[in-house]
């Protein structure tokens, strides 16, 4: 999209540096010399198609011409492969298995041709031939858009011979079966999916795009409510007094598990910052009273508790979750320690913590650290 | 069968898909705290009761005096009784616990007191105000009325050990030299004190001078140095007959710095021989002697590891006094303490983990602490003259001597935590040197 609002397409780049070129050419003649021109003319609106096959057909090159084709089957064009496996994979027949099985027998059939004319282009009177009233003739539709670039592209054609893919994919066509080359097995599927662009394959990898992944399916949103109905349907037709008891059995473990995990009361807000955080460890730091000259200063301890919506430890309750670095005695010593800490700066109101994060702060596991406060 | 095995699976599996995502929000909240504050424990001890006629006296006397006891450690601090919301009602009755909560009260000690004749019963509760419950169980001690100062300490050495999980020491005893007179005439003899500074005695008179006693593991014995023959001399004191013995020690021209094994039946002491110095041992029983060290420098003040396998002690064999560590049956010392100046009378902490130490350096002394690899060295004190620390039987707290300056300096004695907290001086009465801390009693 341009700052005209124009959605530039490969064929809208071929289809309007075509005509300007004509128009160009045909209204001021510029840069061109008389003569070539009307024999440029009468050569492309008098040869038929048997006789441009048979032009085409003597000019093919030998297969052991080959090896300028080399340079243009970049490894990279099997990249674009990839993403086809995924959608291959909803046919029985294994992806990567097609991508190997195919190419021989369809080698010959395909773009050989194109290929194989490409590198008669960088001629002058090749950029001729390229003429428009081909360019238009053509039944051909316009080659599906794609950011890639085809292994053709990469081979630096003049400026002004950008119709020439246009000439790759009319002259794919009507290419004859021959031209045994075995590149063309890569060739087939790059061709089609590819197309003339402007972003160039050094500024954008092609294997990095098409390699996107895929977007992921969303979650499934657990919905308990819908899920009794559903058991009830499933259940209720049988007729046998089993299934009936079974039924209150599952109603009942679903309104169990329901109520356990159902957070309906817990205000789910966004996750706690790091100040409501801090200002967390701060309050309970202020009540940990470490005695650096114990033997409990060598434990870091780890205790977890439950709060209420009010910010207070539920039943008082403070219960271990680890300790290292000491005895029986001073592992005591050092829960203790903590506990006490916990219980006393909650004070009569609780803990000052987001009522609408509660979900975040509900269950707490705090780990007590006094390395560096021992005696050193 | 199998309708219930389905219907139980699914539900099972609804419950799970519905509390999976709760869960894989985050789990609890996770903190780590590093750094928490270093101040007393407040705590309140009202009033025991008194359960009998007559009581209530001592009653107030002792739980004053277990209130002293915590404080006096430093990591204890008592709430005024004034402050007190409520009181505690009969032994054992149920705790008001928000009232006590409410003056930020965190250790509560509720005791009671009985007397009968010359029997006195003291019985107490510890409890956790903020958890609501109380700390181990209730104790009860028996003794006599005269005994009731080893009553209260004793109700303070349990509430330390619960409240700290480290063994307390307040019920234990000092030995140390106590002195009279000037400097140029000092008079000193042996005594013996409650780790408090009550109920001292001496043990000798004033009419020889006697140095560095050392109690035994067991409390019963003193070693010590006398000139009474006018050399040093390595004695034997039995604290409870108050007789005493001289120990046959080696061959030498001076036997001093003696010290007991931690068995109590052997004795690790110097011997010094035209200007040299070495290390030996005897066995109390049979009086033979080992020489531990031999080499043309001074090796004195030796003490034991608390497992008996090694010896530490002070050598100038690198030319300045430093501490060294040996087996205890003899060999190659291996240097421990290399900082500047000059280190002396180390001494092996009953945990194991440390070493008390004397050190001189520009011109100022310090009791200090390192490990027994040397490292981690810390200076507790300084002043004109500190020296001679000696642990208490918990291994938290050190006694020296501090002398000041001046030809009408005196010695006294100080304690200190291992934290270099709390320095405080030991009340007694005149003045005094070389104190060495016994175990507690039994």
């Amino acid at each position: 999209m341009d700052r005209f609002g124009i959605q530039w397409t490969p064929g809208g780049y071929v289809s309007s540096g075509g005509h300007v070129f004509l128009l160009v050419w045909l209204i001021a003649g510029w840069g061109f010399d008389a003569e070539p021109l009307p024999f440029e003319v009468s050569d492309v609106s008098v040869v038929s198609s048997e006789e441009y096959a048979a032009i085409v057909e003597a000019t093919t090159p030998d297969p052991s011409e080959t090896p300028p084709d080399a340079p243009e089957v970049p490894v990279a064009e099997k990249a674009p492969d990839v993403p086809v496996q995924q959608e291959a994979a909803a046919v029985p027949t294994p992806p990567e298995a097609a991508a190997q099985d195919l190419p021989p027998p369809e080698a010959p059939e395909d773009p050989v041709p194109v290929i194989d004319q490409s590198p008669a282009l960088p001629g002058a009177a090749a950029e001729e031939v390229v003429a428009a009233p081909n360019l238009t003739a053509s039944p051909r539709p316009v080659p599906r858009p794609t950011q890639r670039v085809t292994a053709e592209a990469v081979a630096p054609p003049p400026e002004d011979a950008t119709p020439d893919p246009v000439v790759q994919d009319r002259a794919s066509e009507e290419a004859a079966p021959d031209a045994p080359v075995v590149e063309e097995a890569q060739e087939q599927t790059a061709p089609e999916e590819s197309a003339t662009e402007i972003v160039t394959a050094d500024e954008t990898p092609q294997g990095q795009l098409l390699e996107t992944p895929r977007p992921r399916t969303r979650p499934n949103v657990p919905t308990p409510a819908p899920a009794p109905e559903v058991v009830a349907e499933e259940t209720a037709p049988p007729e046998t007094p089993e299934v009936a008891v079974d039924a209150d059995a599952v109603a009942a473990a679903l309104e169990a598990a329901a109520a356990a995990a159902a957070p309906a009361d817990v205000p789910q807000g966004p996750p706690m910052t790091g100040s409501e955080r801090e200002g967390f460890r701060v309050a309970v730091n202020a009540c940990w009273n470490v005695d650096p000259g114990s033997q409990a200063a060598r434990v870091t301890m780890t205790v977890g508790f439950t709060l209420d919506q009010g910010g207070r430890v539920t039943n008082s309750e403070v219960r271990q979750v680890a300790a290292s670095g000491g005895d029986d005695a001073s592992t005591q010593i050092a829960f203790d320690a903590a506990r006490r800490a916990i219980l006393r700066c909650q004070g009569q109101n609780g803990y000052d913590l987001p009522a609408d994060k509660y979900s975040e702060w509900q269950e707490v596991e705090i780990t007590f650290d006094p390395s560096g406060m021992r005696l050193r | 069968m199998m309708n219930r095995f389905m219907m139980a699976a699914l539900a099972a599996m609804l419950a799970l898909g519905s509390t999976a995502p709760v869960l894989a929000q985050g789990g609890p909240l996770r903190l780590t705290i590093t750094d928490g504050v270093i101040e007393p424990l407040p705590f309140a001890v009202p009033t025991f009761t008194a359960e009998t006629a007559g009581a209530e006296q001592i009653a107030s006397d002792i739980s004053r005096l277990v209130a002293q006891d915590l404080t006096g450690t430093g990591l204890f601090r008592e709430i005024a009784q004034s402050a007190y919301i409520s009181q505690m009602g009969a032994f054992g009755s149920p705790v008001a616990y928000e009232d006590w909560r409410a003056i930020n009260t965190q250790a509560l000690i509720g005791g009671a007191v009985a007397v009968s004749g010359d029997q006195l019963t003291v019985k107490f509760r510890l409890y956790d105000v903020f958890t609501g419950a109380e700390l181990g169980e209730g104790l009860q001690f028996a003794g006599t009325v005269t005994g009731w100062r080893r009553m209260a300490h004793k109700v303070a050495d349990a509430a330390y050990s619960r409240i700290t999980g480290e063994g307390g020491y307040f019920d234990s005893r000092v030995v140390y030299v106590a002195e009279e007179g000037p400097k140029d005439n000092r008079q000193k003899r042996l005594a013996i004190m409650d780790f408090d500074g009550a109920n001292t005695q001496f043990l000798t008179d004033s009419s020889t001078i006697v140095l560095a006693p050392r109690f035994s593991p067991s409390g019963d014995r003193v070693l010590y140095t006398s000139y009474e023959s006018g050399f040093p001399r390595i004695n034997l004191l039995d604290v409870g007959s108050v007789t005493k013995r001289q120990v046959a020690t080696a061959e030498g021209e001076m036997a001093f710095s003696p010290r007991f094994s931690q068995d109590g039946q052997r004795v690790v002491y110097s011997i010094a021989n035209g200007g040299n110095t070495d290390l030996y041992i005897s066995d109390l029983n049979s009086g033979g002697s080992t020489r531990l060290t031999n080499a043309p420098s001074i090796e004195t003040a030796p003490s034991f590891s608390p497992d008996g396998s090694e010896i530490v002690f002070e050598s100038d064999r690198s030319g300045g006094s430093q501490i060294y560590i040996m087996s205890a049956g003899g060999g190659e010392p291996r240097r421990v303490s290399f900082g500047e100046g000059r280190y002396g009378t180390p001494v092996w902490s009953p945990r194991g983990d440390l070493i008390a130490f004397t050190k001189q350096n520009a011109g100022q002394f310090h009791i200090g602490v390192m490990r027994t690899d040397g490292s981690e060295e810390r200076l507790l004190t300084t002043s004109f003259l500190d020296e001679g620390p000696t642990w208490s039987p918990n291994g938290r707290v050190l006694m020296f001597t501090r002398e000041t300056q001046g030809a009408g300096g005196t010695s006294a004695l100080y304690s200190v935590d291992i934290s270099g907290r709390n320095l405080q001086p030991v009340p007694v009465s005149g003045g005094a040197s070389d104190p060495a801390w016994g175990p507690l009693q039994p």
